[in-house]
């Protein structure tokens, strides 16, 4: 069991070491002077040698990248170049919670809905219901989150020009606001978990423990609520990494196009004003947030499944 | 898996593998719609303007401002409406999907080239090589989704617009993108290489004293195809999303350039108005990722010796 932690422990590293490095080296191998171009018009030698050495780039770049990261693990995400002299953590702390909010209501409302669809249409395997329960899973996995937004606009105007209440559209700050976007961004998600749990229980039901468990006269809700469902929710951890993954991508999308102050929206604005460090902080927060789902996963799957400690 | 009996004769008469990957009837339409797209995408733009006298062309041509039609709705001369500076709609969805499958092209390019040779090298030389190639695969997946294209079209975004205008960005996104899609081609090859390298026909190939570069290329690479083949169709799906979303958040193909995701992006703020605008391209691209998704499972079900159905 430690030899699985250390192994899992050294995996870590070298993930936060991959993040960190290549996040820095496309950084540093962006083209132009970032000091040059901060400078704008007003171009004073002093000035420019005081900014270099400000954000270390009189640095060569594996002193640099050590500074980073050394910084990094003080809490410290560095230094905007487009607000000189205010920390990047100013700028995006605002972000983090209105990021954090979303992803959450969102990958809870699409394990609520995911879930029972899976085992609903597992338990009805092959017949009309599966098949039509599974194909709209499909579509809505496959509907990309831009093309989703527009489609529960128009069912928000068709409500407002009805007289019902409607949602706000965009924006942020009541407990309305949040409605609309968690929907888009929960919604391939309950495809892609639907599909998994669907999956897990064919998986289980197959399996020679659950014939013994009707053989004996098990009437089949506590088969399978006690053998099939106990035990295909195991694999169902592992969906969280890459459903986080895919979380992200979409806030990118609906932050952008709700307008809501997230971490998605703050680094689009960064990368129009090219404000590196802003980016490089932002990418790294949003890594962080997978590695952490996957240790998560790591560790609930050792807590839960005996045969891995053994392992 | 229960009628194996019954089944061996059937097992050894033999079927191209097209026969059944055309019995699978989704996958059998999704193909015929791809190729109908491929085509229109290609010939669609000149075919159209010569419907016209050639004094009129122009109107067509996707670019050309009709300010007298701005936002028009469909009409004699354009077919699909104009879109918010009076250009051709239909003409500018041609030139998105073409972009689109370009950009498809261009990335299982690089996916297959780099993917498929460095997964059949790390799985056949094994020891140091192996250790290179997993590791450097390892570093690009400990991002999550679209983040590191996304980071590195930001970042290299202007400069390969200043130095090649259009073209410039359409590479960066396509490499971009297939720094994102390369390491999954090289874990899957990696694996298969591995299995197929321990049978016993390599064995006897080695004993009659065949060159390494003979047994990958000539022993080896022909039982990986399928793989590769596989692999690269169902990226294609997601690779059509990913660059939409590249260009909806300003990282990708400019104005006046069109893809998939800018002409949504374009047109979502005024989607009460002209809804039109939005839903043409939305379908267009949500039909052609399940097109691709369904012909990519098809040729899974067709291709996979592990899986054949016999039927």
């Amino acid at each position: 069991m430690w030899r699985t932690i250390l192994r899992r422990a050294l995996s870590l590293i070298f993930v936060l070491f991959s993040v960190t490095f290549l996040t820095f080296i496309v950084s540093y191998l962006a083209p132009g002077d970032p000091v040059r171009n901060m400078m704008g018009g007003r171009q004073d030698p002093v000035r420019y040698v005081f900014l270099r050495h400000l954000y270390g780039l009189d640095q060569p770049w594996f002193q640099q990248y050590a500074t980073f990261v050394l910084h990094l693990f003080q809490g410290n995400l560095g230094y905007s170049f487009k607000y000189p002299e205010r920390p990047v953590w100013d700028l995006i702390a605002t972000g983090v919670p209105v990021s954090l909010k979303l992803g959450l209501l969102a990958l809870t409302l699409s394990l609520l809905i995911g879930v029972p669809v899976g085992i609903f249409a597992a338990v009805h395997q092959s017949t009309w219901k599966d098949t039509s329960i599974m194909g709209a899973m499909l579509a809505l996995y496959s509907i990309p989150s831009f093309v989703m937004i527009p489609i529960v606009w128009v069912i928000d105007l068709a409500l407002y020009k009805a007289g019902l209440p409607y949602l706000p559209v965009a924006g942020w700050g009541t407990p309305l606001h949040v409605i609309l976007p968690v929907l888009v961004l929960a919604a391939a998600n309950v495809g892609f978990i639907a599909r998994i749990m669907r999956n897990s229980m064919l998986e289980v039901m197959r399996q020679d423990f659950i014939r013994t468990a009707r053989a004996k006269g098990l009437p089949e809700r506590l088969v399978l609520r006690r053998h099939v469902f106990r035990n295909a929710l195991l694999p169902l951890l592992t969906v969280l990494g890459p459903a986080t993954a895919f979380l992200i991508t979409g806030a990118f999308v609906v932050e952008n196009l709700f307008a809501i102050p997230g971490i998605g929206y703050l680094s689009i604005q960064a990368i129009g004003q090219r404000d590196y460090p802003v980016i490089q902080a932002t990418t790294i927060l949003l890594a962080l947030s997978v590695v952490l789902m996957n240790m998560i996963t790591d560790f609930g799957y050792t807590l839960a499944d005996p045969r891995v400690r053994i392992e | 898996m229960t009628d194996n009996a019954n089944s061996v004769e059937q097992t050894l008469t033999f079927r191209p593998w097209w026969i059944y990957f055309l019995r699978n009837r989704a996958a059998a339409v999704s193909v015929v719609f791809v190729l109908t797209s491929l085509f229109f995408a290609l010939v669609g733009p000149t075919f159209y303007q010569r419907l016209l006298p050639a004094e009129q062309r122009n109107l067509r041509n996707g670019v050309y401002q009709d300010y007298d039609v701005i936002n028009g709705t469909s009409s004699a001369m354009h077919w699909l409406g104009t879109d918010y500076l009076g250009r051709d709609t239909l003409t500018r969805l041609f030139v998105a999907v073409r972009v689109s499958l370009l950009v498809a092209l261009l990335v299982e390019t690089l996916n297959i080239g780099l993917g498929g040779i460095l997964g059949l090298l790390a799985g056949y030389f094994g020891g140091w090589v192996d250790m290179l190639i997993s590791r450097a695969a390892d570093m690009l997946f400990a991002f999550p989704g679209l983040l590191l294209a996304i980071l590195v079209s930001a970042v290299f975004g202007s400069t390969a617009r200043d130095l090649y205008g259009g073209t410039g960005r359409l590479l960066l996104v396509a490499t971009s993108l297939s720094l994102v899609s390369w390491p999954l081609m090289a874990r899957l090859v990696r694996s298969e290489t591995l299995s197929i390298k321990s049978r016993d026909f390599i064995l006897a190939t080695r004993g009659l004293g065949a060159s390494n570069f003979r047994i990958i290329v000539r022993h080896i690479l022909p039982n990986v195809t399928w793989l590769i083949i596989v692999a690269a169709t169902l990226d294609v799906a997601s690779v059509i999303v990913s660059e939409a979303t590249l260009s909806l958040l300003g990282l990708g193909i400019e104005e006046p350039g069109a893809s998939l995701g800018l002409m949504i992006f374009r047109a979502v703020s005024k989607l009460e108005r002209y809804p039109m605008q939005v839903f043409i391209p939305a379908v267009a691209i949500t039909t052609l990722v399940i097109a691709f998704s369904f012909v990519g499972d098809g040729l899974r079900d067709a291709l996979d010796p592990h899986s054949r159905r016999i039927s």
